[in-house]
């Protein structure tokens, strides 16, 4: 039971990752893989806001998601100038930066050696320390962003938004200010996801770089890409799968040395067969055009 | 001086992985990540041939043969149906993507994850004043300056060569005129995995390899390929070449640690100041 609760935890916190990326490539059809950077930033600012100045878990964590959503212009300056492949590519350098950061700078982050000793979250004065409450807390909170995004998808916001994405000179000719709304997108999907970042660091008690590197983005990406993009369903079922799909092939009688790779083999194939049958994903509908 | 003979030879073999990238990049848009699983298979094939008693030179020309023929068959299942399907760069990128994860776990579960040797000997070092080059670490760079000569020169005065500097400026025009774009995104696809084969054995006969190296050393591809600007044999070199000195500078001034964020840095930079590259042609900067 409290291993179905763990990976409860886990899915609840990608949930808001895949969420918040879908936010970002299903509404605003931009494809960055700076995403783990951002989880990194909201885990790393809400830990040292927790562990360092004695913040409450609210407070820290909402700080650490405007952090990362003030952070977020990294990515968004770049947006305004390039589309495509060569923003793909500012995002990777992006995330190459935020994770030599997260290594190096090491009288903050303490460098490859990580920070441990996380409080355990705590709200109104109630300690969540068994894994079944940080089930119930994590829910709720995941169920709260859920509710925002869906406001937002229908919101004028979301609409706009939309819009651009499929095609901005239209956009623009109707007077919607493209460059302001994906700044103000990219804005709200970093502070999510640094939101979720910190809700991992309270969880796990325990961080370090390497859980935020080019690798952990790609993964991100894949979620939303295998379920699909442009409405709710589409990334909670990506979450879901790769949450679970790893866990499901424990109990196949797989030789230990290699389960890791086979996991990720899967991933990879389905990555492709996705991108050549179903571009849009398994829930998706929203195909990159 | 010592500094700038080692950035050069690293910028050699990233300047090298960028023409690599280049070929299928400027051809056929295709943003080709797989190619990094493709630099990380080739030395497990060269030394899986030499442990067969292949004589080197033959291990060298087989691995690179079978290097060459994957990359076709990458071509060929993967961004041939994408390309059919009218699919947009980011749908062949994350495909691609898939393709690397895919081959580097293959890797790992055939041959274990740690790094491997080619061979155990001290190499010989030759010095000239102050300076000190092992051969070894000229041996790749050495490799690799012959094959892009080879390239190049194929790509000037063969009648394929031509066309696929044509199919990069403009491919309908070129299937208008009744030429096989699809063999020829093939062949581009092929020699980009031909030479990313003997940059990595280059590489791996003098440091050792392991399965993830692939991916960090065709990103540095992909900066210098950007950087570079339009073309596909100096553009690519300049831009490896000033990337190798600039690393090589931040090792020996600062520390190894941020070699990484300076690559990116210097590319975020150009992005910015000049993103047609260090060898632009005059064009439009949207149709970049």
């Amino acid at each position: 039971m409290n291993y179905l609760m763990h990976l409860m935890v886990y899915f609840e916190i990608f949930a808001i990752v895949a969420l918040s990326l879908n936010l970002m490539l299903g509404y605003g059809g931009l494809l960055q893989i700076a995403h783990a950077g951002y989880y990194g930033i909201g885990a790393y600012s809400a830990t040292l806001l927790w562990v360092h100045f004695g913040f409450g878990f609210i407070p820290g964590l909402i700080l650490a998601g405007v952090c990362a959503g003030f952070l977020s212009l990294l990515v968004s300056l770049p947006a305004r100038r390039f589309k495509g492949d060569y923003f793909v590519m500012v995002s990777i350098a992006v995330q190459a930066l935020i994770y030599a950061v997260l290594y190096n700078w090491t009288s903050v982050t303490n460098g490859p050696f990580g920070i441990s000793g996380i409080p355990k979250p705590e709200v109104l004065g109630v300690e969540f320390s068994s894994t079944g409450a940080v089930t119930l807390l994590y829910g709720f909170i995941a169920l709260i962003f859920i509710g925002v995004i869906s406001l937002l998808k229908t919101s004028p916001f979301g609409r706009a938004l939309q819009a651009i994405r499929d095609d901005e000179l239209a956009a623009k000719s109707v007077g919607i200010p493209v460059n302001k709304l994906k700044m103000q997108v990219f804005a709200i999907a970093s502070a999510l996801v640094g939101c979720a970042g910190g809700l991992y660091a309270a969880y796990v008690s325990y961080i370090d770089p390497t859980s935020f590197n080019l690798n952990e983005s790609i993964l991100m990406l894949s979620m939303v890409v295998i379920g699909g993009v442009g409405n709710i369903r589409g990334p909670l079922l990506g979450a879901f799968i790769l949450i679970t799909l790893p866990e499901a092939l424990r109990f196949v009688a797989l030789p230990d040395a290699i389960a890791a790779n086979i996991r990720l083999l899967i991933y990879g194939v389905l990555l492709i067969i996705l991108m050549l049958v179903r571009p849009q994903g398994l829930a998706g509908n929203y195909r990159y055009q | 001086m010592q500094i700038i003979i080692n950035g050069i030879l690293q910028g050699i073999l990233i300047g090298a992985v960028g023409v690599a990238f280049a070929l299928v990049y400027r051809t056929t848009k295709v943003f080709h990540v797989a190619l990094g699983g493709l630099y990380s298979l080739s030395p497990y094939i060269f030394t899986m041939l030499l442990t067969f008693q292949f004589p080197i030179w033959l291990s060298l020309v087989v691995s690179m043969l079978i290097i060459s023929f994957l990359g076709f068959a990458l071509e060929f299942t993967i961004h041939r149906p994408l390309f059919k399907k009218d699919a947009p760069p980011e749908v062949n990128l994350i495909a691609s993507l898939g393709a690397y994860i895919v081959i580097v776990q293959l890797i790992e579960i055939f041959w274990g994850n740690e790094s491997q040797i080619v061979q155990q000997q001290v190499s010989q070092v030759w010095r000239l004043g102050n300076v000190s080059v092992a051969q070894l670490q000229l041996l790749g760079p050495l490799c690799v300056i012959l094959a892009i000569g080879v390239i190049h020169f194929w790509l000037k005065h063969s009648n394929k060569g031509i066309e696929l500097r044509a199919l990069s400026d403009n491919s309908t025009l070129l299937a208008l005129l009744g030429r096989n774009i699809n063999s020829l995104r093939g062949t581009a696809f092929c020699i980009s995995a031909g030479l990313i084969s003997i940059v990595s054995i280059g590489v791996a006969w003098d440091l050792g390899f392991s399965p993830h190296a692939g991916l960090d050393i065709i990103l540095l591809g992909m900066v210098a390929t950007i950087i570079g600007g339009k073309g596909f044999i100096w553009a690519p070199m300049a831009g490896g070449l000033l990337l190798g000195l600039l690393r090589a500078e931040v090792v020996w001034f600062g520390s190894a640690r941020w070699e990484e964020a300076a690559t990116f840095i210097l590319l975020v930079l150009f992005l910015f100041l000049r993103p047609q590259g260090i060898f632009a042609s005059k064009t439009r900067l949207e149709s970049l």
